[in-house]
């Protein structure tokens, strides 16, 4: 039997759980978890596809991951880096409190 | 396929553990704990050097970057983040259910039927540097811009401002 539909229905499962943490999430770093998640799902497409969709052999699949991977790392480094400012001005992460430019 | 079989679930189990954990510190590690086992899955389907790279950049990385904001942070108010409100839930459930069908439905319809059983069971990473540093060099040449200005950004963003802004008094 061949593994591509498994690791397709893993892949969006964990994009729909990311989606779900994102959307739920009240803690900024926590929404940054969720983000995290949703990225791993595209990876885990990339590599699935390479693996056992394409019938040549070619390397497109792992350079985007390559590539999506160092971009995630960057992400969350400045993710973090404006939470912490934001904290630093509110001292909370809980996004329901970030009002002030509310109508 | 055994391993793929026994992963997947494990995968699920802990992302599931990171996306409904009401403390941050243990959805933090649950996804570290997640993260690692997409390493392991990577190494299991023949793209070892990718395991080994998820397993430094996010395990070692971003997993370890997130606890640390969160220890910096220290969210005090715990109980709101308990206190996940039914009404969010069932909004969220209704965004995300339509997204999983329509997902789903393309898996199970889409698929080409003679999917190939796999032309590449090992990844030649000999070739994959190749690929990188001869035909997509103003690629890695933009991450690398991007990561620099990303440091700086970074740095700049949490460095503490000279002069303290008294924060605004809590509502």
């Amino acid at each position: 039997m061949n593994p591509l539909p498994l690791l397709l229905t893993l892949s969006s499962l964990l994009f729909v759980l990311g989606l779900f943490a994102v959307l739920t999430r009240r803690n900024a770093i926590l929404i940054l978890v969720g983000i995290e998640l949703m990225l791993n799902a595209a990876n885990i497409n990339f590599i699935a596809f390479w693996r056992y969709g394409s019938a040549e052999a070619d390397l497109t699949g792992p350079l985007f991951v390559l590539f999506s991977i160092a971009i995630a790392a960057a992400e969350a480094a400045v993710g973090l880096a404006i939470i912490l400012m934001v904290f630093r001005h509110t001292r909370s992460t809980d996004l329901n409190r970030l009002d002030s430019l509310h109508g | 396929m055994i391993p793929l079989l026994i992963l997947s679930p494990l995968i699920l189990l802990a992302a599931l553990g990171a996306v409904w954990k009401a403390r941050p510190v243990h959805a933090a590690l649950l996804l570290a704990l997640a993260l690692a086992m997409v390493a392991v899955l990577y190494l299991t389907v023949g793209a070892e050097f990718i395991g080994l790279v998820q397993f430094m950049v996010y395990v070692g990385g971003v997993a370890i970057l997130i606890v640390f904001a969160l220890l910096i942070t220290r969210p005090g108010d715990e109980a709101a983040e308990v206190a996940r409100r039914p009404s969010s839930l069932v909004m969220g459930l209704a965004c995300v259910a339509p997204v999983l069908g329509m997902l789903l439905y393309a898996i199970s319809k889409g698929l080409p039927v003679e999917a190939a059983e796999g032309a590449n069971p090992k990844l030649p990473v000999e070739a994959l540097g190749r690929e990188l540093f001869e035909n997509s060099v103003p690629a890695v040449l933009a991450v690398g811009v991007l990561l620099t200005a990303v440091l700086i950004g970074a740095a700049l963003f949490a460095r503490e401002p000279a002069n303290k802004p008294e924060p605004p008094a809590s509502r």
